[in-house]
């Protein structure tokens, strides 16, 4: 039985080979003309004043590039309404984005640090991305590389007609630097975990999916910085970072103050609550310094620093 | 078995051949071909002195007029009709030719045309998440590009664009000013008279404008019989141009021009088919829908249910004169203002609902009962008083509206769709309010 199905094995096998000799010996002599594909190697354009800004200020120092002229297929869901960048609100977001994070990182950690951890790709929305539920999308991120930033015409700071510093400042804030901040906390722990203490602080009061139904101040008598901190343990420390850098150091100390008396719904009294988010604000120090080398108040002070001249 | 797979592998290699022609139908390869292609539609678009006339059709609605220059370096200079600023100020972005599933034409940075795509709903007034449903990728058809007119199809929304080559005079009119002149007629909603009319070539008409959707309505009386007449609108270099023209016997009219407007008299003139004309106001129909009152009592009655209304009462120029909108029952909000009739067989009601957050439903709290109504020969209705219902506040919104759907003159119904009126006061039609 296992000789004969050896033979046959052996036989297709010698056919096999006689087959792809015969298929191999039609040699290809040449493959067309393939330097004439349109669209190969990238959509090409005049360059003009933003292409130069970009190429100047992000990708000859950092090889960061940045796509602002529309093309659908960099967004995830193509059934959105989007719509892309005016022109006069590039360079005003991207150049906010280079101060407030580029720079205090570079400062901070050298060029080597920065450019072998930063995300390399930015595309620009100009408007928001809505979703069916009533959330608005501000940004996503995908692998490390590429970073997805809407709502760019809304974008307002100091100097530019319209701008409301009452609206505007924790706009820019919250929207495009926290989210650059948050993504790049991400690549930061996806290559070198942050320490394991950090997820016995609040373990037990994880929301997961739930997260969407807390408002920040209910998350923060639990021991959370947002709401959207809740939602895991990544996310939780993503979260520190990027309102400890945005907020600086008298802002987090206020979000701490500002728990209220009493003990929340799940049990967590005002000290545990204050207490939890002073631990993760020490491991995230700590885990800057000793993994990154980077001292963290300082980094703080830069990043706030800067932004207090954008608004 | 063993034997019969072998035959089938060497049959499969006498199939194979070495001859490697490449003969196709074409002398070209598809990706010449369509470098070619791309290169021509931009050269067309480019070589054209005065630049393109265009007119978006929306997959939302409406018809907007556009003014495109476009240059070698990726960059247009376009106009727009959609507001004063855009069709008086010149923008400048970026475009490109780009083979996607077919040769696509891609408006690439914010412009003048992405007001209409724009998802944020104080941009255009269309629904947030979607504006007006319209679009600035387009795919381009080879038979629809013909050297005076290129017909583009939008790639999400599928709306059209028709760029028609400008001739100077008609660029002139962009840069000198006259087309953002033609935008004078918005000011036809200023005028606080329900019913407006223009006489052209001595055939008076009844103009009905709806400015979100872009429709201009116009009604005449052959006799006495009523002829209406529908079609969209966009402000070009002709002016205000139908998309269809009217033809009234030996009358054509294609559109209207020659704005003017005196703010402080509320006096818009233009010309059309030749004529010169004012917009004047009455306050009737010019042909009075007779049915239409009782069509719009009985509707409720048959159907179920009740007209609704969000905004209550407009009243010389002012939306919810009434401020309907601003009332509270305890915590609860205003919802609607209903009118439901035959309620009982003495009277209907007409009140306001509020919404009770936490139960989720919604609650009559008090309100007004009229009698039957009244339905004159001549198309009007009047609302007799009959009674109310709880505890009106008085003075207050709702003891407002009552008053004046109590008014003794009494209501037009106009029907402005299948299942919308407006109801127009027969006293100035000065005041009116919108049933759905």
């Amino acid at each position: 039985m296992t000789m004969i199905l050896l033979r046959t094995i052996s036989k297709l096998f010698f056919a096999a080979l006689i087959l792809t000799a015969t298929l191999t010996s039609c040699k290809e002599e040449e493959i067309g003309e393939v330097d004439d594909i349109s669209g190969l190697g990238g959509d090409t354009w005049v360059p003009g004043p933003i292409d130069k800004w970009i190429m100047d200020s992000l990708t000859i120092p950092y090889n960061i590039s940045a796509k602002y002229k529309w093309d659908q297929f960099e967004f995830g869901n193509i059934t959105k309404t989007l719509v892309p960048p005016d022109e006069a609100q590039v360079v005003p977001l991207l150049s906010t984005i280079k101060k407030a994070w580029t720079l205090p990182y570079v400062q901070e950690a050298g060029e080597v640090f920065y450019n072998k951890y930063s995300p390399k790709f930015f595309v620009l929305s100009g408007s928001n991305e809505y979703n069916a539920e009533g959330s608005v999308t501000l940004g996503t991120a995908e692998g490390g590389r590429k970073v997805i930033l809407y709502g760019t015409n809304l974008f307002k700071i100091k100097g530019m007609a319209g701008y409301n510093p009452a609206e505007d400042s924790s706009f820019v804030k919250d929207w495009f630097l926290h989210t650059i901040h948050h993504e790049f906390g991400h690549i930061l722990h996806q290559t070198v975990l942050y320490p394991v203490e950090y997820k016995n602080i609040t373990k037990s009061l994880y929301q997961g999916g739930n997260w969407i139904n807390w408002s920040d101040e209910d998350a923060r008598r639990d021991g959370f910085v947002t709401a959207y901190s809740s939602l895991n343990f990544d996310e939780d420390f993503v979260e520190m970072i990027a309102m400890m850098l945005t907020e600086g150091k008298a802002g987090f100390d206020k979000i701490v103050n500002s728990i209220p008396e009493g003990t929340s719904p799940r049990g967590v009294t005002k000290a545990q609550a204050q207490a939890s988010l002073r631990q993760k604000e020490a491991i995230v120090v700590a885990y800057y310094k000793n993994t990154w080398k980077i001292d963290f108040y300082s980094l703080q002070k830069r990043v706030r620093g800067s932004m207090n001249k954008l608004f | 078995m063993k034997n019969s797979i072998l035959y089938v592998l060497f049959l499969t290699a006498a199939f194979f051949s070495c001859e490697n022609s490449d003969d196709t139908v074409f002398e070209e390869t598809a990706d010449v071909r369509l470098n070619a292609a791309l290169a021509s539609y931009e050269k067309q678009l480019v070589e054209a002195p005065s630049g393109w006339n265009a007119v978006i059709y929306p997959a939302g609605g409406g018809s907007y007029g556009f003014h495109f220059k476009f240059n070698n370096q990726n960059r247009v200079v376009m106009y727009s009709d959609f507001a004063d600023a855009s069709a008086a100020t010149a923008k400048e972005s970026s475009y490109r030719l780009k083979a996607l599933q077919t040769p696509s034409l891609i408006f690439d940075t914010y412009s003048y045309l992405h007001v209409l795509s724009d998802p944020e709903s104080d941009v255009n007034g269309g629904d947030l998440g979607e504006g007006l449903k319209s679009d600035f990728e387009f795919s381009i058809f080879p038979d629809s590009v013909k050297t005076d007119v290129i017909t583009l199809v939008g790639r999400k929304n599928k709306s059209r664009l028709v760029l028609t080559r400008a001739n100077e005079a008609q660029a002139t009119a962009y840069t000198n000013g006259s087309v953002a002149k033609s935008l004078l007629f918005n000011n036809i909603a200023k005028y606080q008279t329900y019913f407006k009319r223009i006489t052209l070539g001595g055939v008076t008409y009844e103009i009905t404008v709806n400015q979100q959707d872009r429709v201009i309505k116009l009604t005449w009386l052959s006799g006495t019989t009523g002829n209406t007449f529908t079609t969209e609108y966009y402000f070009g270099p002709a002016g205000l141009t139908f998309v269809k023209p009217l033809v009234n016997g030996s009358q054509t009219i294609t559109g209207f021009t020659n704005f003017t407007w005196n703010a402080n008299t509320v006096q818009l003139g233009f010309s059309g088919a030749g004529a010169n004309t004012v917009v004047t106001t009455a306050i009737k129909p010019l042909a009075v829908d007779l049915a239409a009152s009782r069509r719009w009592w009985q509707k409720p009655v048959d159907s179920g249910g009740e007209w609704r209304s969000e905004f209550g009462f407009h009243v010389n120029g002012v939306d919810d004169a009434f401020k309907v909108k601003d009332l509270v029952s305890g915590k609860d909000e205003f919802a609607f203002y209903i009118y439901q009739p035959a309620v009982d067989p003495d009277y209907d009601v007409f009140a306001p609902v509020f919404y009770i957050e936490e139960e989720e439903k919604l609650d009559l709290v008090y309100g007004h009962a009229p009698g039957r109504p009244t339905f004159v020969a001549d198309g009007r209705v009047i609302f007799p008083e009959w009674g109310s219902l709880g505890t009106v506040p008085k003075p207050g919104p709702a003891a407002s509206s009552a008053a004046l759907l109590f008014d003794p003159s009494g209501f037009y119904l106009i029907q402005t769709s299948e299942d919308t009126y407006d109801m127009v006061s027969a006293k100035d039609a000065k005041a009116w309010i919108t049933w759905e």
